[in-house]
């Protein structure tokens, strides 16, 4: 049979990276799709004697754990009714209205179910969401968070990624492992290395819950962020815990002083395999009231690790943009995503981060791949260090602050070989195994681990483990860089200690300055109404934006 | 001398007349209340830059003790810099000033668990995971958190937990409900 004479127009565009994502149509009794399942329930509220007797459809005797939850911590009953009765589409305007201030949106909102709270966002479109995102964004001034992981998990060019990191202005870094058993040197690194690339980068080390807090309890992290909620009780339970042991865990963190917030996403119960058929927005909803229930400050979602479930289906990227924007609007702050490798299309992988970066998010990324994607080890992020000038262009281009800076090549060698000596001068005075001034020579000057000489990773795996049952500290982290000339990494590493003992980094989407002052929901609350109002840039900062240092100057030609 | 001692006996009273009317709640509402009977707003925050003075390390020391050269000479140590049931009261206040009843109550909670060690801490838990602990064991842990740290809010959230946990099947030894 003769070959089907082709198009040479289709043949390229099947060429085009785009054709190598996948794409599904909705397949409703699985939960692929994206808002509206037709077994979502019909949203509805009942309260008898202060419980909540139906909610969504369901009465309490058949309350999942999650139901049960959500009725009886999150959702303010005092509004509840008030808010239940008004329409989906007047609560959508309340949400863009200008002239409605977010506190008055946040109150109605507190009392509004899951299923009411999918169902509004079936009325916003994509810009009215981000007009939405821009008012409701809890935190007024936007920030930005970065993976800093490596491939090997190299502790040396680890440090210097996290000072690089921290020096282009991300507030938060994130690191997880290649090998489990590095979790502690690698929180060491970022320790060190955020505190010299700017001091009062809060780090984190994503690994199992109770080891992420053992670890911070020490003080060799300043928070965590990957502690996962999901919305279905199946899944809930797949992720080995309950709503009550997640939230009794959010209180341990607090009880250590230490910041926290949890993560959730679309896509994560079908992804799962149990979304009991029900829309992902939906499922998403409930993991936001878990959140707010469990009185945790903040919740990274934006569908996260599963962003290639949304992303494949009609409608995904602006309910993720929807997902978003809920979380904002019941109080919570926001890490709001583009943390995942899900697009071929260097197109799509822009456009899906456009929601979050023009209105501004608590932390746009969650985080910005600060190394190249082979070192991701979070499989990726949307966005890595190599666009890392694209998004200074467009930061510039717009005139919108997307949390980071322009650097120059001096300043990122002189932190990035500071960051490798004062780990160096640590793991000397630990007892661990050494780190060369080659070593340090390289990791300065390096752009990933494939410019990095091996380590002996056995040695370096006996170092962690002593890490871990020494319990060494980070009072014994400072006491290193102060006895080896490092006084003023020691002096940031103690004034992030500090933090602890005041706790004012526990309240909503809070981030620590260069002074060890932290700023808040509370004393930077988002007062957007309209033009002329909430964010705007400064002109310190738009010069900031303004100055990249490849741009032509008048005084240059 | 007579008048003296009323003078001071008037004083007592409006203290605690004071104290009782600012926290606003009855005592069983309020977590364990600061010994310090101080009442902070959002207007103090950040606490470590405005309101430094009302701020301890677990051991008593003032923030402005907490510095490189003590931690050198060791009179700061690890101990030190951590949080105090105070500390998180003053935050729950401020919380609660913003409208996050929720994040007031979570502060509430942490307060009540500073005391318990860290190991203990993990242990409990990991205890109230799925398909970990009977119902018994689970009141048990309520008893000790009450008994042993007066723990009155986590306690009553475990028992809490352990009716779901029957209610939903995911005791110790249950099944899946749906399998």
């Amino acid at each position: 049979m003769a070959e089907r004479k082709r198009s040479k127009r289709f043949e390229v565009l099947e060429a085009r990276p785009v054709h190598k994502d996948g794409f599904i149509a909705e397949w409703p009794e699985v939960g692929l799709v994206a808002i509206d399942s037709p077994n979502d329930p019909v949203p509805s509220i009942k309260i008898e004697n202060g419980k909540v007797v139906e909610m969504d459809g369901k009465r309490r005797e058949e309350f999942d754990m999650i139901d049960q939850f959500i009725a009886d911590y999150a959702i303010d009953l005092s509004v509840a009714e008030e808010a239940m009765a008004k329409s989906e589409l007047e609560l959508a305007k309340m949400l863009v209205d200008v002239n409605c201030p977010a506190e008055e949106v946040r109150r109605i909102f507190g009392g509004l179910t899951p299923a009411k709270l999918t169902a509004v966002m079936k009325h916003l479109n994509i810009v009215e969401i981000m007009m939405a995102m821009q008012k409701m964004r809890v935190r007024k001034t936007p920030k930005n968070q970065a993976h800093v992981t490596s491939a090997t998990d190299n502790p040396v060019l680890l440090a210097c990624d996290a000072a690089e990191a921290a020096l282009r202005g991300f507030v938060e870094i994130e690191t997880t492992v290649a090998v489990n058993r590095y979790a502690p040197l690698n929180a060491l690194s970022l320790l060190i290395g955020g505190q010299v690339g700017r001091p009062g980068v809060m780090s984190q080390d994503a690994l199992e819950e109770s080891f992420e807090l053992k670890i911070g309890m020490r003080g060799l992290t300043a928070y965590a962020e990957t502690v996962s909620v999901y919305g279905t009780e199946r899944v809930f339970l797949d992720g080995d815990d309950t709503p009550w042991s997640k939230a009794f865990l959010a209180s341990c963190y607090a009880s250590r002083g230490m910041k926290m917030r949890f993560t959730s996403g679309t896509g994560s119960e079908v992804q799962m395999g149990a979304a009991e058929g029900k829309s992902m927005l939906y499922l998403e909803a409930r993991c936001i009231l878990v959140t707010k229930g469990a009185g945790v400050q903040g919740l990274q979602n934006g569908s996260i690790s599963c962003i290639g479930v949304p992303g494949a289906v009609p409608d995904g990227l602006r309910v993720v943009a929807a997902e978003n924007l809920l979380t904002m609007a019941c109080g919570l702050e926001v890490a709001s995503g583009n943390d995942q490798t899900f697009s071929h299309s260097d197109l799509r992988r822009c456009a899906r981060t456009i929601p979050q970066l023009f209105p501004g998010t608590d932390l746009i990324f969650s985080g910005y791949s600060a190394v190249p994607n082979y070192d991701n080890m979070f499989a990726g992020s949307n966005w890595d260090i190599e666009d890392v000038d694209d998004y200074l262009a467009i930061q510039r281009d717009f005139k919108v602050d997307g949390g980071l800076r322009p650097v120059t090549e001096e300043e990122v060698i002189a932190v990035r070989n500071k960051a490798a000596r004062a780990l160096q001068a640590v793991y000397e005075e630990l007892g661990f195994p050494p780190i060369t001034d080659e070593e340090v020579e390289i990791a300065t000057y390096a752009h990933g681990s494939k410019d990095m000489p091996p380590r002996n990773v056995a040695e370096d795996l006996k170092a962690a483990d002593r890490l871990l049952n020494e319990g060494i500290t980070a009072v014994d982290i400072v006491k290193a860089l102060a006895k080896r000339g490092f006084r003023d990494v020691a002096e940031a590493i103690l004034m992030m200690m500090k933090q602890r003992i005041s706790g004012d980094y526990l309240q909503t989407s809070a981030w620590i300055d260069e002074n060890g002052y932290v700023w808040s929901a509370v004393n930077d609350p988002n007062d957007y109404m309209g033009p002329g109002t909430g964010y705007r840039l400064s002109q310190e900062r738009w010069e900031e934006i303004k100055n990249i240092p490849w741009a032509i100057k008048p005084e240059d030609v | 001398m007579a008048k003296e001692i009323n003078e001071q006996l008037l004083a007592e009273v409006v203290r605690k007349v004071l104290q009782e009317t600012l926290s606003g709640k009855s005592e069983s509402a309020l977590p364990p209340k600061p010994s310090s009977g101080v009442r902070v707003s959002p207007q103090d925050y950040p606490l470590l830059f405005k309101k430094p003075e009302i701020l301890r390390t677990p051991t008593g020391k003032r923030i402005d003790e907490v510095t490189l050269e003590n931690v050198l000479n060791g009179k700061v140590a690890f101990e030190d810099l951590r949080i105090t049931p105070e500390a998180l009261e003053y935050q729950a206040q401020i919380a609660e000033a913003c409208g996050k009843p929720q994040l007031a109550l979570n502060l509430r909670r942490a307060a009540e668990l500073t005391k318990i060690p860290d190991e203990r801490l993990l242990e409990i838990y990991n205890a109230l995971r799925p398909y970990r602990s009977s119902k018994e064991e689970l009141l048990s842990i309520a008893d000790e958190l009450e008994n042993k740290y007066g723990a009155k809010i986590n306690a009553a959230f475990i028992r809490e937990a352990a009716e779901v946990y029957e209610k939903r099947r995911i005791l110790k030894g249950m099944r899946p409900f749906e399998l």
